[in-house]
């Protein structure tokens, strides 16, 4: 490789303007308004019916009753669980208790799931599309030029990244080819959209990744295609086999020893 | 305190008139919307409403139906607040409790609404429906605790003490360090032992209660009251319990030795007395300390005598 300090390479100063300029316009302007698609595309989760809202704070309760057992003394922890792990087992709690044992349904052909999933497509939609006409309109209009140098030196290995579309060996890794100027705006953006639409856009990747990888932490305590049943029996054995200590056993001495130190 | 945060009113508004009223969609160029401004517009709405500043809360109400649109849940239930902040006697109080009934037809769900229907309930006196309106709200959201802490309260009023621990029990199995449920359950076995016949075992269950909401919270001069009276309590219980026959050993009951009670006695006496010197010009306290004052000169009389 030749020394990079005499690689020089008269570009046309119109290239600046024709196209560094215009991919970063054009990836803002996607970006706000992906914003306001996806704004548009939300739909208002569905409410959900009351039997499945009890169905669901009854096992979040028995979930209470386990983690916080502490708190109450031992006769009222046993009738708690007495209760709620016979009621538990008897599916008093379940949202259709006839279907209670029958396997579940594909959760295709539940509309509620369906919702759901739809969501979640539109989501991917509003954000796959915009990326995949970007590019192409890259591609053919601007693939193969070299459009900027970086003012300070990179390893070899940022070559991969940095000149995607210019299939050069002894290029320096320092000029930057169009196509990776659109990668580098894609995934360098973020603090500009921050600042334009806000903590919480939808412009920003990474919030959509997150919520991607952890879809249930919105409130929902059962995924689809989860037998409650199966929540239910499960939460009920955690109860049985629990072993409760009550935190009020032997507070005097140790409110006394505190006072007695502090 | 409501009243000086009401007189804010006028200048949190125009501060905050930008807010979610956007002409244009450039977001950058406008104050950014954060939850917290909506926050504070039900804050002031209801501290306008006890202030008497019908107004202010209309404005409020105004902005927040303008922002979240009037079939909000959150907002329908600030609204009906606000009506029944506005009836003038009980015919339009009844109107409301209508409109709440015709709303929870449409939608049972909308727990605002369900909340402020049974709190209407309460000022009617109608406590024997507010009770059932709360067990079937609680049957279908058993981790409600405002609703727990409410029912526990109607049940106290009407001498229903053990109901109303249960209560109370439920509210700290979600919220287990809430130091002012613990002395408030402290409160109340305190009172249960003052009625039923296992005054014992209730009484050092009140101690305990209020054992913990002081090791919660440190100078809570609440609990610390509580502690004393029923150290108080369970002192003279021992004595007069020494005389007669043992106290009752159930299995499970949790036994103090005297020399423990006394010195919790002592040390409660010693906290109230701290508080009421070193606290003379907490406002918000007031009454709370008035009562420590005199609950501390009663000890000191019978000690004279």
């Amino acid at each position: 490789m030749s020394d990079p300090a005499m690689q020089t390479i008269h570009r046309d100063p119109a290239l600046f303007y024709w196209i560094l300029i215009p991919i970063t316009i054009v990836m803002i302007l996607t970006g706000v308004l992906r914003h306001y698609a996806t704004v548009l595309l939300a739909t208002t989760p569905k409410k959900l019916t009351l039997p499945a809202l009890r169905e669901q704070r009854s096992l979040l309760r028995g979930i209470n009753l386990r983690n916080n057992s502490s708190a109450i003394s031992t006769s009222s922890f046993n009738t708690r669980r007495d209760y709620l792990v016979s009621a538990y087992k008897d599916g008093t709690f379940l949202k259709d208790p006839e279907n209670r044992g029958k396997p579940q349904g594909n959760p295709m052909t539940d509309p509620a799931a369906m919702e759901g999933m739809m969501g979640m497509m539109k989501g991917n939609m509003a954000m796959m599309i915009p990326q995949t006409v970007i590019m192409s309109w890259i591609n053919a209009f601007f693939a193969g030029f070299v459009i900027m140098k970086l003012p300070f030196p990179l390893t070899i290995r940022f070559k991969s990244m940095l000149q995607s579309g210019v299939m050069t060996r002894d290029l320096d890794v320092r000029w930057v080819s169009s196509l990776s100027w659109y990668f580098l705006n894609l995934f360098g953006l973020q603090s500009v959209f921050i600042f334009i639409l806000g903590n919480d856009n939808a412009a920003n990747q990474m919030a959509q990744q997150m919520s991607q990888m952890n879809p249930s932490a919105a409130g929902q305590m059962f995924q689809p295609g989860q037998d409650p049943d199966k929540a239910f029996l499960n939460e009920a054995e955690n109860l049985e086999v629990l072993e409760h200590e009550c935190i009020l056993n032997g507070v005097e001495e140790r409110l006394l020893a505190s006072l007695k130190a502090g | 305190m409501a009243l000086s945060v009401s007189q804010q009113l006028q200048r949190f508004l125009r501060d905050n008139a930008a807010t979610g009223a956007l002409g244009y969609p450039i977001p950058f160029l406008s104050t950014p919307e954060s939850g917290d401004v909506w926050m504070e517009h039900e804050k002031l709405l209801v501290s306008c409403l006890r202030t008497g500043d019908d107004k202010g809360a209309f404005l409020c109400l105004e902005r927040l139906i303008g922002r979240f649109g009037a079939t909000n849940e959150r907002v329908m239930g600030l609204r009906g607040l606000y009506q029944e902040a506005l009836a003038e006697d009980e015919t339009a109080l009844k109107q409301v409790l209508r409109e709440y009934d015709d709303i929870l037809a449409g939608d049972v769900t909308n727990t605002p609404i369900a909340k402020r229907r049974i709190a209407l309930l309460c000022t009617l006196n109608r406590s024997s429906e507010a009770i059932e309106a709360l067990n079937e709200l609680l049957e279908s959201s058993p981790t409600d605790i405002e609703a727990w802490a409410e029912l526990a309260d109607l049940y106290a009023a009407r001498g229903l003490f053990s109901q109303a621990i249960f209560c109370l029990e439920e509210v700290l199995l979600v919220a287990p360090n809430a130091w002012n449920v613990h002395a408030r359950l402290g409160e109340l076995l305190y009172i249960l032992g003052s009625t039923g016949n296992n005054v014992h075992q209730a009484t050092v269950d009140a101690i305990g209660r209020f054992c913990r909401s002081v090791e919660l919270c440190n100078d809570y001069l609440r609990g610390y009251y509580g502690l004393k009276m029923a150290s108080d309590r369970l002192l003279s219980l021992l004595d007069s319990g020494s005389r007669q026959t043992q106290a009752p050993h159930n299995a499970e009951g949790r036994q103090l030795s005297v020399q423990c009670v006394r010195q919790l006695n002592e040390q409660a006496t010693l906290k109230l007395a701290e508080a009421t010197r070193d606290r003379t010009g907490d406002e918000q306290n007031r009454n709370e300390l008035v009562a420590a004052t005199r609950l501390l000169s009663k000890g000191d009389e019978t000690r004279v005598r």
